[in-house]
This record gives C-alpha cells, structure tokens and sequence, in this order.
C-alpha cells in the first residue's frame, strides 16, 4: 500500500515483483515500468520511499534496470532512495548497480543513511553532509554555515543536485525573487 | 573423427563413442549436449555411441541429457527409455537436473534453486547465507547474460543449458551454464574501441570482461558478468570459459582473476557459444 504523507510516497518493491528474488535485466525492466506508474499516479510527491522488506535478493541488472533507471530519469526532479534494507549482500549489489549507472542512492534507516553509487568530492561532500541534516536548505543558509559567498555555495548546491545527491526546487525569496531550494532525498 | 575437429566442413558424418569404463563430469555432459545439438543443427548426421547402457550413460540419463538432446541424434545401442531425469527430478541433494535456457519460457525460479542447493551443499560451512547469497548472484546475472544472446541472435535457435552437481569427493560443486551462441570473443571484439583492449589476447580479454564488465552494449550494461566474478572470486571459485576456439582457466587470486594467473588452450575445435564452469569449495 503506498502511504502519502508530506510529499514523500512509500513503495514496496516486494508488491512489484513475481518473486522474493529479483533478477535479470527483463524482470528488471517489467518492474521499471510499474514504478512509473507509481510515480505518474502521485505528481505531487517529490520523494518515493522505495522499501526493500520482504526482498529476499536481487542482482546487479535488477535494480540498475528497474530502481536505478528511474531514479537516473527523475534526477533533480523526484527523489528515489531505500528504506527496509537490512542485507548486506542487497547492498553491495544495489551499490554494484548505482556505480556502473552513476546514479547515487541513499539507504536510510532509524540509524541514519548510507550513500550508495558514485561518492562526491570531498568539497561537495561537506555540503552534502550539511544537507542531509536538514529538510531542505538554502544557498543563504550554506553560505552562511561554511562562510562562503553566496556564488560559491550556490555552484556546489547545483553541482549535487545535477549529480542527483539533492533536489532543487524553486520558490518565491522574501524580496519577492526566484530562490532555489534544495531538498534531501529521504 | 580422427584428425579432424567435428565441425570441420568436411564433416558430414559424426560418431562419438563413450568407453563402458568412462566417467562423464557435469561440464563435460553439458559441452558434449551442446557440441551435439549444434552438430545435428547443421545437418550432419550424428550418432552418440555407448559400449553399455550403465555408467557414463546412466549419468546421462539421469541429469536428463537426452530429453535435451535433439531428436535427430542417434543414439546406440538405444535412448533410455525412460528419463531418471523426469522420474527424479529435484530429489537428489547434490544435484540440480539439466534446465534449458530458452527466452521463450524463461525459468524464474531457476537461480534461487542453483543457489539453493549449493548452499545445501556447503550446510557445514559458517558462512552458508553469504555464499547462498553470492551464488544467486552468479547464477543470475550468468543466466541473464545468456537470455540476452539466445533473445539478440535470434538466428541461433539452440538452446543454452544449466545444471549444478556436487563432487562429495572433491570438495567442490561445478555449477555449469552454457550456450550456443557466437561465443562473447566474437560479439565483443567488433565493437571495442579502446586500442589498448583491441591489442588484448583471447585470454587476457576473458579476464577483462570479468574484471572490468566489457559489454557490447557500452558503459550501461555489461555489470553483469563483473558482477557474477566479484561474487564468485569471494568465494575463491575458479572459473573455466570454453569459447568457440580455446578455453581459458581463471584462478582467483589477490582478490580478482588476473591474466598472469590464467590458463589457456588456444587451436581447440570448433565448439559455438560460451560454456562456464563455476567451481565452489564446498568446506571453508
């Protein structure tokens, strides 16, 4: 059952699959297609929870053709990450897939989050660290925090929001302008 | 046969003779099954010669060899008449029967149940879960790789096999997945741009395939074979490759395959497709 609650929507892959085990690059593609669906039924949602409970296995062409592939379409734009993770084996071979597709994804738990696929560099990952504490965040609020100017903080900001660590999103500033926002993915 | 390679043009007549005293390994049944099918595809005729109906033909018989082998093979003195295959099938603990790979009826359970049973196998080792797990991944991705070829060259309508036999023994499990295709050499090789990998011998581009994920398809696809060697290579499992004109042994060792560790028999006959060979450890 997919649960809406602020604008983030949850998935169970698990609903999607034929099997506990998932594999193969057609199954992989078949599921793909039903995640869209999801995705086109909520347009208001900006984050889809994708939880792995009751997912025994997957290989690597799974999730890079199902999950992955869609999270890599929506970059900026809507948010994908993990929820019910707690196999080991899943993990490196979701990272497997996020890797070979360039498509970063977090794994969030009770705990805290992991990052899986391509890291950042070091001068983006400080900001991503920043970021994944707060809902969203602003250029103002990073330049301030880091005491940066305000063009540097906000290359940085676009910059992991086109590598698909962050979403942006604009909305109306105080003075009335256009400001960016940028929102975790959880 | 003598002197000539079974699918040397001038071969129209094949005959393949099993001694009463021989015994045939997983592997060497499934390239025999393959090598047959391909032969009598081509329109040779072929006959399949045992010196007696026990032995290496009751094997046969029982990992259902000849439910698999085309019909217009002849077999001597004559085919079982029943399948011990058929008959049996799933009740033998260190045994997973011969399974077509055919992408008209792809088989979903098919990786679960190789992991399964190897997982069965090893039941004394304590870490059965991860390589239960691993496994999957090998089989799946091997398997899938094979769906992909048999659906691309539609051309080729022979099937690819599966099967897995535990060797008590030996320590070991010999999962083996096959098919006729062109053989990933040939596929690959057109379509690298890299000088460097263009400049690779046979073996050394089996090993890049594995180490790296070389694909056809570009930098998208192509994970799925690097991805069944890394989770075979923890595991410390070897790896034979039998390609169209050689084969290529793969030794693990510091962590992946490596060239300088390989073995490789180049001039072998003509054999169409790839037909891997896993090698699991059975204790720890």
């Amino acid at each position: 059952m997919n649960a809406v609650k602020q604008n983030w929507v949850e998935i169970r892959l698990r609903e999607l699959m034929t099997l506990p085990d998932g594999w193969g690059v057609e199954e992989g593609r078949e599921v793909y297609h039903k995640l869209l669906g999801r995705v086109e039924a909520h347009p208001e949602a900006s984050v889809f929870r994708v939880s792995l409970g009751g997912v025994r296995r997957t290989d690597v062409s799974f999730p890079r053709e199902s999950v992955i592939e869609l999270a890599h379409r929506f970059r900026a734009q809507k948010g994908f990450c993990l929820w019910d993770v707690s196999d080991e084996n899943l993990v490196e071979n979701w990272d497997a897939a996020a890797l070979k597709r360039e498509q970063p994804l977090f794994v969030w738990s009770r705990k805290g989050c992991r990052l899986l696929g391509p890291k950042p560099s070091a001068g983006l990952r400080k900001v991503l660290d920043f970021a994944l504490e707060h809902d969203v965040i602003t250029t103002t609020q990073v330049a301030s925090h880091f005491r940066w100017t305000t063009s540097n903080a906000s290359n940085k900001l676009r910059a992991l929001a086109d590598s698909g660590y962050v979403l942006r999103r604009e909305q109306t500033a105080p003075t009335g302008g256009i400001e960016y926002i940028y929102q975790r993915v959880r | 046969m003598s002197g000539v390679a079974p699918h040397d043009k001038n071969v129209d007549h094949a005959v393949i003779r099993v001694a009463a005293n021989v015994s045939i390994m997983v592997d060497a049944a499934v390239r025999l099954l393959s090598l047959l099918n391909q032969l009598a595809a081509s329109t040779r005729r072929v006959v399949l010669e045992f010196e007696n109906m026990d032995g290496a033909m009751g094997y046969l018989n029982r990992i259902r060899f000849f439910e698999l082998l085309s019909s217009d093979v002849v077999v001597k003195p004559r085919r079982p008449s029943v399948s011990m295959g058929a008959l049996r099938k799933g009740q033998s603990a260190g045994l997973v029967e011969l399974e077509r790979i055919n992408y008209g009826a792809r088989a979903k359970r098919l990786p679960t149940k190789l992991a399964e049973r190897l997982g069965e196998a090893c039941s004394e080792r304590t870490d059965e879960k991860e390589l239960t797990d691993a496994a999957f991944t090998v089989f799946s991705e091997i398997i899938d790789n094979v769906y992909s070829h048999v659906y691309e060259e539609r051309q080729n309508e022979l099937d690819g096999f599966v099967a897995l036999q535990v060797y008590k023994n030996g320590n070991t499990a010999k999962v083996v997945v096959s098919d006729s295709g062109k053989g990933i050499l040939h596929t690959l090789r057109p379509t690298l741009t890299d000088a460097k990998l263009q400049r690779l011998s046979d073996t050394e581009l089996v090993v890049e395939i594995f180490r790296q994920g070389l694909s056809r398809h570009g930098n998208n696809r192509g994970c799925g074979l690097k991805a069944s060697a890394d989770s075979a290579i923890k595991y410390k499992t070897q790896l034979d490759v039998r390609l169209p004109n050689c084969v290529v042994h793969l030794i693990p060792a510091r962590g992946t395959y490596e060239a300088n560790t390989a073995y490789c028999r180049e001039n072998m006959p003509l054999l169409w497709g790839t037909h891997l060979c896993f090698d699991f450890r059975l204790g720890n």
